[in-house]
């Protein structure tokens, strides 16, 4: 056992540690740029080495379909929906054999005029697009002009995966109200039929997009309204495994109960934040625990009641009255404190009505006639003969009090 | 005989259908924990209490049982019509350490040793333990898609926690409304449960009814003793030997139902109601004025059954917007009609503009138990708290939060507790990432000040590596309620941790902790195969 440290010198390094940490993490966040609104994951990195502008082509009245003929009849995200060469050359009089070629009164046709760097002995670049692990139907959404998705191209150069409909996009018209939203029908599913959200490229996870389940910072200890939602989307990522491992588990969450957590927790365990029975059950759980630690009264313990030099309780904390070292205020403020350590039967052997106790009331004031006695006697009165075995003091109207 | 048998073998397999194999998703961890806590002396250095846990855990679910919905998932079309599908969650725990399988001395008038469990039965979920988190079969799909159909042991959930039910629960789109109906019945899952577990149970039963009334010589002259503590003791290993507690073990039918919104575009609404009674124990005949003492209740003292927990609940969601900024307010309230009183309430509204979110909110606590408990009868104080956090999402992430607690005293003795916390998380390339957390609070229950500094690292893409810093200076303030618990100390902690992931979807997982404060220094290390294992976002 080593002599206690003085905690000036640790507080001051630690103070030091914690304000240099949050400097250089935001300085660097600071210089570097944020992601986009679209999921990399959804849509992954892509490459279009190509010069090319829908405005111009949209200025001369050409019809999407025009140029991406299949997206009419297409059933799946899969499909391949960019234009190929085929599909330029009724307007471009494209030579392969005459990469410089110049068609006069015709649009470009040379190779670099949609090929950057183009050079006759060079492969071309390749168009590299990672296709949306998602379920969708082109086809069934025909009716609606092409714009309602993906926005306004009159303006737009090449159009990237900016031009491609968000979650949010999706939720405009598919939340009307007349159906029920089943993620799958949209979303790749794996077996089980839970939601897939892990690829190789990174992982899904809900953003802003308008259900109310967007994975924040900290997001793990902090998920309660999300999670009590009642169309709350958990479940169809999560299994519910997940919940109540972490709920009712059996190993300390280290993000949640960090470090030395069995010292520290009693700050936390008296003030009831966060609330600890949204894990833990106190009379079993804690109790048992602390019994088993040496802070209980059944077994072996260094603490001695009658003992002031060996009592875990101030001196006097057990005798009637209120203030700062009596237990009556304490147990009003926190009483699963109480329960934490002590059973029903410690405190009965003061608040009981039984004949030779103290007979300590543990009722509030203006108890006797009260809607919650009369509820607690209506609902369950064996509770009451705990204390009141004569007949005539159950029940909330007798006089005797 | 044998023919018989062989004909009996043969004539089976010549009936046999053809095997269907469905498809399953399957979640098995394996986790071994070896540490140690604490056992406090006043005099001389603590001692330790060694834990050796292994805890094996098994989540299954078979989907689509029979292949109902098999045409349109090849199809790649929505699912519709009737599915059958088991879900469950099984788990195994066991620890081999002297913190649960030790023995202690009893301070009686002379001193003698028993085995924990039997001085201390709450132990009992640590010592060895077969649970059934949940089990159940689900029918959805039936009705054109209306009606959902649970039966097993089923969870059920008011907002504020998780209680699991041996029994059925059904949801019921209602036609032509944008109403759902919920319904549930069963028994409510109790440590005594087949495969039960003490962590669904109403808190506040422990000591409940762990005594029995021994009759006096007239009606209301009698008094509480513990059950048979002076019984034949049976030195069982994995049960207490000296506590008998039939209220305990008595059934409780449960009853639900709620009524929900379904699909009503930015709003989402539930009121609920949920009743659990069970039986008395311990009531006897009529009086029988016999030379030995009655043991139990008299007729008319105690009712035949009483109520556990009854509770209506509401909340409701919104989710709104104007122009840029969304706006998505909530309440939820719960009322206990066994104590005529709100016990659980809160509500708040969190406004999003862009990666920002504001969320300012109050909330409600009012302690209650399990109808047994007499801490219901209690003088027991509510508290308000008033909440305000902020988040920043994207690369550079940003989380802040203050809160003020105000205690109801009806004795007029104020008090009050706040604080503050904040973070920050950078994800500087998919290799590292760093995060910075700070925390402050004061009042009610001590005052903390500390913070905690993490980086990770993934130098390979099958090896994850972490670390992680955090001092905390903690000022109780008990610091009268014993020498043993100092009221001011400074407590450090470095946790170092690696996911090696072996091959696909399995991992090992493995942390180092060591936690120091002023006088005492604690090493736990912690191994897990995760044979589950999805890397983290």
């Amino acid at each position: 056992m080593r002599s206690p440290r003085s905690p000036r010198a640790p507080r001051a390094i630690v103070l030091g540690l914690v304000v240099a940490s949050v400097l250089a993490v935001v300085s660097a966040g600071l210089a570097a740029p944020d992601p986009t609104a679209w999921s990399p994951v959804i849509y992954p990195m892509q490459r279009l080495p190509l010069i090319f502008s829908h405005a111009q082509h949209l200025a001369r009245g050409t019809p999407c379909a025009a140029c991406h003929a299949a997206a009419t009849s297409s059933r799946s995200a899969v499909d391949n929906l960019l234009p190929t060469e085929a599909a330029c050359l009724p307007c471009h009089p494209i030579d392969r054999a005459q990469p410089e070629l110049v068609v006069a009164g015709a649009p470009p046709v040379a190779c670099r005029a949609c090929h950057p760097g183009y050079a006759p002995d060079v492969p071309v670049a390749r168009v590299y697009l990672t296709p949306p692990p998602l379920k969708f139907d082109h086809s069934a959404h025909r009716a609606a002009p092409c714009e309602t998705c993906h926005g306004d191209l009159r303006s737009v150069g090449l159009a990237t995966t900016q031009h491609l409909p968000t979650m949010a996009t999706c939720l405009r018209c598919h939340t009307s109200g007349g159906e029920v939203r089943h993620c799958a029908d949209c979303h790749l599913a794996k077996l089980g039929g839970l939601i897939e959200t892990a690829f190789d490229h990174g992982a899904l996870v809900p953003s802003h997009g308008g259900l109310g389940d967007a994975h924040g910072p900290d997001f793990k200890n902090h998920h309660t309204q999300e999670a009590r939602q009642r169309d709350a989307t958990c479940g169809a990522c999560h299994d519910r495994s997940e919940c109540v491992a972490c709920h009712q588990g059996v190993v300390k969450p280290m993000e949640f109960h960090p470090g030395d957590y069995v010292r520290t927790h009693a700050v936390e365990a008296k003030r009831g934040k966060p609330d600890c029975s949204a894990c833990h059950r106190a009379q079993s759980f804690c109790v048992g625990c602390h019994e088993r630690s040496g802070l209980g009264t059944r077994g072996e313990t260094e603490f001695r009641a009658g003992d002031p030099s060996r009592a875990f309780h101030p001196a006097g904390w057990a005798t009637e009255g209120v203030g700062p070292n009596r237990h009556a205020l304490e147990a009003r403020r926190n009483i699963a404190s109480c329960a934490s350590c002590h059973r029903e039967d410690e405190c009965l052997a003061c608040h009981s009505a039984q004949p030779g106790g103290p007979r300590a009331s543990p009722h509030p004031a203006g108890w006797r006639g009260s809607a919650r006695c009369k509820a607690l006697d209506r609902g369950n009165r064996r509770m009451c003969t705990r204390c009141h075995i004569v007949q005539d003091e159950l029940g909330c109207d007798w006089s005797a009090r | 005989m044998l023919r018989a048998c062989i004909a009996a073998v043969v004539l089976a397999a010549g009936l046999a259908s053809p095997a269907h194999a469905y498809e399953f998703w399957l979640r098995a961890q394996t986790i071994g924990q070896v540490y140690q806590l604490r056992d406090y002396r006043l005099i001389g250095p603590d001692l330790f209490l060694g834990r050796r846990r292994y805890t094996q855990t098994l989540a299954l679910r078979i989907w689509d049982v029979g292949d109902l919905a098999a045409a349109r998932r090849e199809s790649h079309l929505p699912e519709r019509g009737l599915r059958i599908s088991w879900q469950s969650y099984l788990r195994i725990d066991h620890d081999f350490g002297t913190y649960s399988s030790g023995r202690v001395t009893i301070p009686l008038s002379v001193s003698v040793k028993r085995d924990a469990l039997d001085v201390t039965p709450e132990l009992g979920e640590s010592v060895a333990s077969l649970e059934l988190l949940y089990g159940y079969l689900e029918l959805t799909g039936l009705f054109d898609d209306r009606l959902t159909v649970q039966v097993g042991r089923v969870l059920a959930d008011d907002g504020w926690g998780t209680s699991g039910v041996d029994g059925a629960a059904a949801q019921l789109a209602v036609p032509n409304t944008p109403l759902t109906v919920s319904a549930l019945a069963g028994l409510a899952v109790r440590a005594s449960s087949p495969l039960g577990l003490s962590a669904y149970e109403l808190d506040g039963t422990s000591g409940a009814a762990c005594q029995e009334l021994v009759e006096g010589p007239t009606p209301g002259s009698g008094t509480w003793k513990l059950i048979d503590r002076n019984r034949q003791i049976s030195n069982n290993r994995l049960t207490s030997d000296f506590e008998l507690c039939p209220q305990r073990d008595v059934l409780q039918p449960t009853v639900g139902v709620a009524l929900a919104t379904r699909a009503i575009h930015g709003v989402a609404a539930e009121l609920g109601y949920r009743r659990t009674w069970s039986s008395t124990a311990g009531v006897i005949g009529p009086v029988d004025r016999l030379m030995y003492p009655d043991l139990g209740l008299y007729p008319g003292l105690a009712p035949g059954s009483g109520v556990d927990e009854e509770r209506l609940w509401a909340r409701v969601h919104a989710a709104l917007r104007a122009g840029e900024l969304a706006i998505a307010p909530y309440a939820d309230v719960r009322y206990s009609l066994l104590h005529a009183a709100v016990d659980r309430a809160d509500a708040g509204v969190r406004l999003e503009r862009g990666k920002h979110s504001l969320e300012p909110s109050v909330e409600y606590f009012l302690p209650t138990f399990d109808g047994d408990s007499i801490f219901n009868v209690f003088s027991i104080e509510p508290t308000t708290d008033l909440r305000l956090a902020y988040q920043r999402a994207g690369a550079l992430a940003v989380r802040a939060s203050g809160w003020l607690r105000a205690y109801h005293h009806e004795d007029g003795l104020a008090s009050r507790a706040g604080g503050a916390d904040a973070g920050v998380e950078r994800v500087f390339s998919p290799r590292w990432r760093g995060r910075v957390d700070a925390l402050w609070d004061d009042g009610y229950g001590g005052r903390r000040i500390g913070g905690s500094a993490e980086a990770g690292w993934r130098p390979a893409r099958t090896l994850w590596l972490r670390g992680r810093l955090i001092t905390l200076a903690v000022a109780r303030d008990d610091g009268g309620t014993g020498t043993a618990a100092r009221p001011r100390y400074v407590t450090s902690s470095a946790v170092v941790s690696s996911t090696w992931r072996l091959s696909d979807g399995v991992a090992l997982h493995s942390i180092l902790e060591l936690d120091d404060d002023a006088t005492h220094l604690q090493y736990r290390a912690i191994g897990m195969f995760d044979f589950a294992f999805a890397p983290e976002p």
